[in-house]
């Protein structure tokens, strides 16, 4: 159970900011509120008291989004759901539509935001490898002898560690931009327990682009999650496939190179098994996305036989 | 604490109330709207019975603080339509019988009126997909989707409102659709389950639970607990005032544990309190001092001599153990061409109803105690209460409430002792509600099973001889166990005539969560090592799977091996409907190279896939896995 003796809705981010450095250690920052109230339950946090809570899915500086410039910004309130709905975000992120259906469901998307996921650095975050294979990078604002100073971080340098980041007591995480990806085919593999509402045990994102003839990778991008302590960028797999033709055989024989990422606490050689698999289906899929012919599924079922 | 003042409008109407800070909107919608119809199953956003829309979203009021949902409209399942009427959702969940336990039903009527709203011609993926964040425990949801699908054609005019109608029986009421009568309470989320019923001044309950698995009690106290203001009582094994005890075979279980601790989620003490916050805290004020034990979570080990022993009148660990013996088992082995030998292990499982346990106990006027609960056996609940309360049956009443969910776990009184206890310390009706945690962490599971199957058979696939031992996990008490050996060994081998066997299956306490009864009371687990054996044998034979059932299935006027004459046998004709439905290659089990041809078809349901809604490119035609 998640007690509080306040909750602020504030309604502008000098505001929030005011508040989080007043209250500096006795309150947390809420968006979606999709993960602080299941965390606060028996088998994970207990009952929790956290004097202030200090809602931000108010204040309309952080909402919305822009894309100029070839960098698409996406304010900290942006919902999961909005990639499935936002004709420009798909078109700009073309892998997003394929992670945020699979993370969560409907319901949830509509509160959860993309920044929260990233904050919360789940080491099974399925925001996170999209945002890694985009070249993210996170806007954070604190408040100075009350002025507003802002810096930004590479994600990859933001998440630090299961539930760590590089963000500061008295930092709010403002916006998150990536590279534009349009013209690139997108996908994203996960797998759970469950369709909806699963954590991943693997998780696979991956972009790709193809040249005029069709044939040639030309630009690929894959980050993977959920088989380590953060999700991770797999640039080796990507020099690979750069600039080579088009062959079942390579995307598998690269695929490959996953395994050795592994490094959970846990179902470790299941994770080995399959991760190659996602990383392989993801890079496929994505090619096939953007205009390359489908692979045989025949082929692939008898060389896996 | 300064209290919110939340502004919304529900369903229609405004509403202006003061809530607490750490209100969730579930809590202020049931709590303090009375608007039940919104259910918790899980509190934690997995269930998706406490749906509803707010600002035209459907959300999970679970994960929504109330002050995140100020000032904007709210519509719940109250609100679809209005009083005495349904919506065509509604009308057709009422059609196809998708409600059954009803639990669900309200959270999935509001998903398929949003996922009818986001796009009115979504196609059966899209709806099972939009439907994906709520889970039916009933159903297997085949009802569920049939009833959107055949709304979303009557509101879109394709089909007339005749179909909402209910089918009329041409002659018989066997093999008609009959509509069901509590339907109509259940889409509208007006039927109240325990833990949606209120009465003036009640108390909330809150339950305290062993951290150990086996633990000597040395000492409680519960001084600091009572103090607290707004506690109303706190009760412990000594409140008990009868013969404290209860079970379905053999009353070993104590209201709350009484001496010591048998497994992790025991209860030990209880408090009642005017609300749940100020309940929680007062359990965190008893004092508990145990003396650990040394445990045992296998029942095997549990059987040794020397192994702790959990009730002093079982010193063997042994709930129960049925054997059965028929023929002449060594002859049989004898008469064998080959004799197969495997071991076979089940788990634990939980039944996962969609709600959780909840009660609520009052005393009338007359000094009658009352308790309300979803109990699967009221009668039996009744008798047992009435002892362990010192009182004369006329004394004790028990209400069953709706159930929302039981599969056999609700068949045990594990609460209602409790609520009952308190509710005649304070004169004041007393109400619990388990979390889901709670819930699974408390309450009976499915038996683990271990099973050593040993089979003799002649060449031609004729069973010669069995000999089969289960040894199951009970757990701290023995609840259904008894019943559960009995059955499993009553079933062990099938519907299969066998000559020659030997059954023995054994319920063994053990310090890990109790097991108790859950559909097939233990035919599950010896079912599934009797049909993977038979699949085994059919490989070692070189006959085909089907074939060997048919050499060994009981036939019209067998007699079982405990002696019941069967009548009538449908074996014969479900194996040939099953074959014909699989599509069933013939040969044995094992005949198959990489591929195969009886996947992938039109009954078959594909692999898991999402994103119906925009992945209008066809996805390559399946293809038959190795």
């Amino acid at each position: 159970m998640l007690l509080c003796d306040e909750y602020l809705t504030v309604t502008t981010l000098g505001e929030a900011l005011a508040e989080l450095q007043a209250h500096r250690g006795r309150c947390k920052i809420v968006a979606g509120a999709t993960d602080i109230l299941p965390w606060a339950r028996e088998g994970r946090a207990g009952d929790v008291h956290v004097p202030v809570l200090i809602d931000i899915s108010r204040i309309p500086e952080l909402s919305g989004y822009q894309v100029s410039n070839g960098r698409a910004r996406l304010g900290a309130n942006v919902v999961f759901q909005r990639f499935l709905t936002d004709d420009l975000l798909r078109e700009h992120l073309p892998c997003m539509p394929y992670c945020a259906v699979w993370f969560a469901d409907d319901q949830i998307r509509e509160q959860a935001t993309l920044a929260g996921n990233i904050v919360n650095a789940s080491p099974a975050a399925d925001g996170t490898p999209p945002l890694l294979a985009m070249d993210a990078e996170i806007e954070i604002a604190r408040l100075v002898q009350g002025s507003i100073e802002h810096r930004s971080l590479p994600l990859s340098e933001f998440v630090l560690g299961p539930g760590k980041t590089a963000l500061e007591p008295d930092e709010i995480v403002t916006a998150i931009t990536c590279t534009s990806m349009a013209g690139y085919g997108g996908s994203f593999q996960k797998v759970g327990r469950r369709r909806s509402l699963v954590i991943s045990t693997v998780c696979a994102a991956a972009l790709a682009k193809i040249d005029s003839s069709g044939q040639v990778i030309e630009d690929v991008r894959v980050a993977v999650g959920g088989i380590g302590p953060v999700p991770m960028r797999l640039k080796d797999v990507e020099d690979k496939l750069k600039g080579e033709r088009i062959s079942q055989d390579l995307i598998a024989r690269v695929s490959a190179l996953a395994a050795d990422r592994v490094a959970s606490r846990t179902r470790q050689e299941y994770r080995r098994s399959v991760v190659c698999g996602f990383v392989q289906a993801a890079i496929e899929e994505a090619l096939v996305a953007c205009g390359a012919a489908a692979p045989g599924s025949t082929q692939k079922e008898a060389a896996h036989a | 604490m300064p209290d919110l003042e939340i502004q919304l409008e529900v369903n229609g109407r405004k509403v202006r109330r003061f809530a607490k800070p750490y209100q969730r909107l579930i809590d202020f919608l049931r709590d303090d709207l009375d608007l039940t119809g919104t259910k918790e199953g899980c509190g934690a956003g997995e269930c998706g019975t406490c749906s509803v829309f707010v600002n035209g979203k459907l959300v999970k009021s679970c994960l929504m603080p109330v002050a995140k949902a100020n000032g904007a409209k709210i519509e719940t399942i109250e609100g679809l339509a209005p009083p005495g009427e349904l919506t065509t959702i509604q009308r057709a969940f009422y059609k196809t019988g998708a409600s059954q336990c009803g639990y669900c039903i309200p959270g999935m009527v509001m998903a398929a009126t949003a996922a009818l709203r986001e796009n009115p011609n979504a196609d059966v993926e899209e709806i099972k997909e939009r439907l994906g964040g709520n889970i039916c425990r009933c159903t297997g949801y085949a009802k569920i989707i049939e009833a959107v699908e055949i709304a979303r054609d009557v509101i879109a005019g394709r089909i007339g409102p005749a179909a909402l109608e209910p089918e009329s029986p041409v002659k018989s009421y066997i093999g008609s659709n009959v509509r069901r009568i509590d339907a109509p309470s259940k889409v509208s989320g007006r039927l109240r389950y325990a833990g949606d019923m209120v009465m003036p001044g009640m108390l909330h309950m809150q339950v305290l639970r062993s951290p150990h698995p086996h633990a000597l009690i040395k000492s409680i106290d519960t001084s600091a607990a009572e103090a607290l203001e707004g506690v109303a009582c706190v009760i412990t094994s000594a409140d008990v005032p009868g013969k404290d005890g209860f079970g379905v075979f053999i009353h070993d279980q104590p209201v709350m544990a009484r001496g010591k601790v048998r497994y992790v989620g025991e209860a030990v003490a209880a408090v009642a309190a005017e609300d749940i916050v100020t309940a929680r805290k007062a359990l965190s004020l008893i004092k508990v001092e145990y003396e650990p034990l040394p445990a045992i979570f296998d029942p095997e080990e549990a059987m040794r001599p020397g192994a702790p022993v959990l009730h002093d009148y079982a010193k063997d660990n042994i709930v129960k153990h049925i054997p059965i013996r028929k023929g002449d088992i060594e002859k049989g082995f004898a008469e064998a061409d080959i004799i197969v030998e495997e071991k076979y292990e089940t788990q634990q499982v939980e039944h996962a109803y969609l709600e959780p346990e909840a009660g609520l106990a009052y005393v009338d006027h007359d000094g009658v105690v009352t308790v309300i609960s979803p109990s699967q056996n009221i009668t039996h609940h009744r008798h047992m209460l009435a002892e362990i309360l010192a009182k004369p049956i006329n004394k004790v009443r028990f209400i069953m409430s709706p159930v929302g969910g039981g599969f056999g776990g609700k068949e045990d009184m594990i609460y209602q002792g409790m609520l009952a206890i308190a509710a005649l310390k304070t004169h004041r009706p007393v109400r619990l509600v388990f979390t889901r945690e709670e819930s699974i962490i408390s309450t009976a599971k499915r038996h683990p099973a271990r099973i050593t199957y040993r089979m003799g058979l002649k060449r031609n696939g004729r069973i010669t001889a069995v000999s089969f031992k289960m040894i199951s996990d009970g757990g701290a008490y023995a609840m259904s166990t008894e019943g559960v050996m009995r059955k499993a060994a009553i079933l062990a081998c099938g519907p299969y005539d066998i000559p020659n066997l030997q059954v023995d299956t054994y319920g063994v306490y053990t310090n890990n969560t109790p097991s108790g009864a859950f559909r097939t009371f233990g035919a599950m687990q010896v079912q599934f090592a009797t049909e993977a054996h038979l699949d085994l044998c059919a490989e070692k034979l070189g006959l085909d799977p089907f074939e060997i059932r048919r050499i060994n299935m009981m036939r019209d006027g067998a007699l079982t091996h405990t002696k019941q004459k069967l009548g009538s046998v449908s074996l014969g004709r479900v194996l040939d409907a099953a074959e014909k439905a699989s599509r069933w290659e013939k040969g044995p089990p094992n005949m198959r190279g990489p591929y195969r041809s009886d996947l992938g078809g039109e009954d078959t349901r594909p692999p898991c896939t999402l994103g119906a809604r925009f992945r209008k490119v066809e996805t390559p035609a399946r293809q038959e896995v190795a």
